[in-house]
């Protein structure tokens, strides 16, 4: 092992040891088992029920639909996942908060739908585009003559 | 004797995906990793903001200087989230490695990766929600943010220090061409290209690498662009996402706490209001005569730790005035105390330049202060945290 790794990995174990021996000492015990088990809860929910609905999706759209059109699908799919990771939380907390803090007021669900028709707009358009030089790429042997 | 030539084993889940690789991976932890690191820097800046030592008190120039770090720290923490989930989509065939524990050391990686993924997926998520007011769990949201971040940011550079040689190659290596990452360790799968020699791996049928790159992007720089708003004025109107909505906030400010939270409407709108001034020789002002005095106009932004800043004008007196008239100075620590009964932000403390420079505002944006905003008189100072900018104002000591 060299000693930028060796540097590194002691940082970091010294960093992880001050932060886990101040949560143990500032945060109250009963907090800090809550705290545990949301640590353990995060990573089932990502890697038990997230993911695997993740591999699904895209196991789903490999099936469904034809392998000229599917990058397009898959980009738009991307995306608009990524997305909605930032616009679930915003749709299900709105208007939660007195209105003169001006926190979550705007119709989220509409601005969620407004985004995902943009995304499918481009995502459909760049597909167009797509097929459309696809087909002047192999034009028929008599126009390619007159082209040239 | 024959020879066979070994095949890959068959275990579930099989993961085929060509997409993955440690080329893939690699690029995309190198931003996760930039992206930790300013979050855990400006981090660190927004406490020194509520918790500064007295030597080095809060500059109070540029004025927009904690308004931009916690702008930063809040906008890169939100785009962080699907960043690292699409990192950790690109490892999730790493979890079904067989078998789970190889040794000793491979059982003491594997929990690194258990505390790194587990402690940066909940301060991230957490911080998140904390921008919307929703806190569904019992902890001190403050101290758990601070001191896990330290686990964070610990745990990224064990991480890197393990994952070197990978890092190295994945980003030495072309992304088209880099080794496909399956739930077999290319050392041990014999259909890994890198095993068969410099043969690139399968082309996707559908997206490329460098095109679910371009994708993760794309909805990263989405996320990016609906909610910076609250923090960039001018990318206001693409807010789709932006929790806050300035304009909507009495005198076009948002507010954190109420004055109806904070129980002090009847104290706050008593025409019997006084506020008080402790020093070597005290005082006591009626509304009337801070009205009087109020003749200096500041435009200051207001910078709230969720995030949301906004510019706005204010009018009041000098802070600096209030504490050379109690028999202070320019070197004095100002203890100013809330209406409040209780709360966190009762009572704040202004020390170093701020003392020059903080105003006693009893006006906004050209009109009396709103009762949300700190009727009739609250403190706003050039760089300091919004909720350290104390409202409703009953009392002023030079200590």
């Amino acid at each position: 092992m060299s000693r930028t790794r060796y540097a590194l990995g002691s940082a970091g174990i010294a960093l992880i040891a001050f932060g886990a021996f101040r949560l143990v000492t500032q945060v109250p015990f009963g907090d800090l088992i809550i705290l545990v088990g949301w640590l353990i809860g995060i990573v089932i929910v990502h890697d038990g029920v997230l993911s695997p609905a993740v591999a699904a999706g895209g196991w789903l759209v490999t099936r469904a639909v034809a392998p000229r059109a599917r990058r397009y699908a898959q980009g738009a799919l991307i995306v608009g996942a990524l997305v909605a990771v930032i616009a679930i939380p915003l749709i299900l907390r709105r208007g939660s908060q007195p209105p003169s803090k001006a926190l979550l007021l705007s119709n989220y669900g509409a601005n969620f739908t407004v985004l995902l028709a943009v995304i499918a707009a481009m995502s459909l358009a760049a597909y167009a585009v797509h097929v459309a030089s696809e087909r002047r790429r192999v034009p028929p042997p008599t126009e390619r003559n007159n082209a040239e | 004797m024959s020879v066979t030539k070994p095949t890959r084993p068959n275990r579930w889940p099989r993961f085929t995906s060509p997409l993955r690789s440690t080329a893939v991976t690699a690029r995309l932890g190198r931003v996760l990793g930039i992206c930790f690191a300013i979050c855990f820097v400006t981090g660190l800046l927004s406490h020194y903001q509520y918790h500064p030592w007295s030597w080095l008190p809060e500059p109070v120039s540029p004025v927009w200087l904690y308004r931009v770090t916690q702008g930063v720290h809040v906008a890169t923490g939100t785009a962080t989230i699907p960043l690292l989930l699409v990192k950790l989509w690109s490892v999730y065939p790493n979890l079904f490695r067989w078998p789970p524990v190889r040794s000793t050391k491979h059982a003491v990686e594997r929990f690194s990766v258990f505390v790194l993924v587990a402690s940066s997926l909940l301060q991230l998520f957490t911080g998140f929600l904390n921008t919307l007011a929703w806190y569904p769990w019992s902890w001190n949201f403050v101290p758990v943010h601070r001191f896990l971040a330290y686990v964070v940011i610990g745990s990224v550079l064990l991480h890197i220090a393990i994952k070197l040689p990978d890092i190295k190659y994945g980003l030495s290596v072309k992304v088209a061409d880099g080794d496909v990452l399956t739930e077999i360790p290319w050392s041990e799968n014999p259909d890994a290209h890198s095993n068969a020699g410099p043969v690139p791996p399968p082309r996707p049928a559908g997206i490329s690498r460098r095109g679910l790159l371009i994708a993760g992007g794309a909805g990263i720089g989405t996320v990016i662009i609906t909610t910076i708003g609250q923090t960039v004025t001018p990318l206001e109107p693409l807010g789709l996402l932006a929790n806050r909505d300035a304009r909507k906030g009495p005198q076009g400010v948002p507010v954190n706490k109420t004055a109806e939270a904070a129980d002090v409407i009847r104290a706050a709108m008593s025409p019997h209001w006084q506020l008080h001034v402790v020093g070597p020789t005290p005082y006591v002002l009626s509304l009337s005569e801070v009205l009087a005095l109020a003749g200096h106009e500041k435009h200051l932004p207001i910078t709230c730790v969720e995030g949301w800043s906004v510019g706005a004008q204010w009018r009041g007196v000098t802070l600096l005035d209030v504490v050379t008239r109690a028999g202070g100075d320019s070197n004095s620590r100002v203890r100013l105390t809330s209406l409040e009964q209780g709360g966190a932000y009762r009572t704040s403390y202004v020390e170093g330049p701020q003392v020059s420079h903080a105003l006693l505002a009893t006006h906004l944006n050209g009109e009396r202060l709103d009762i949300d905003h700190g009727y009739p008189l609250r403190l706003i100072s050039p760089n300091r945290a919004g909720v350290l900018n104390t409202k409703w104002l009953s009392r002023i000591e030079v200590l």
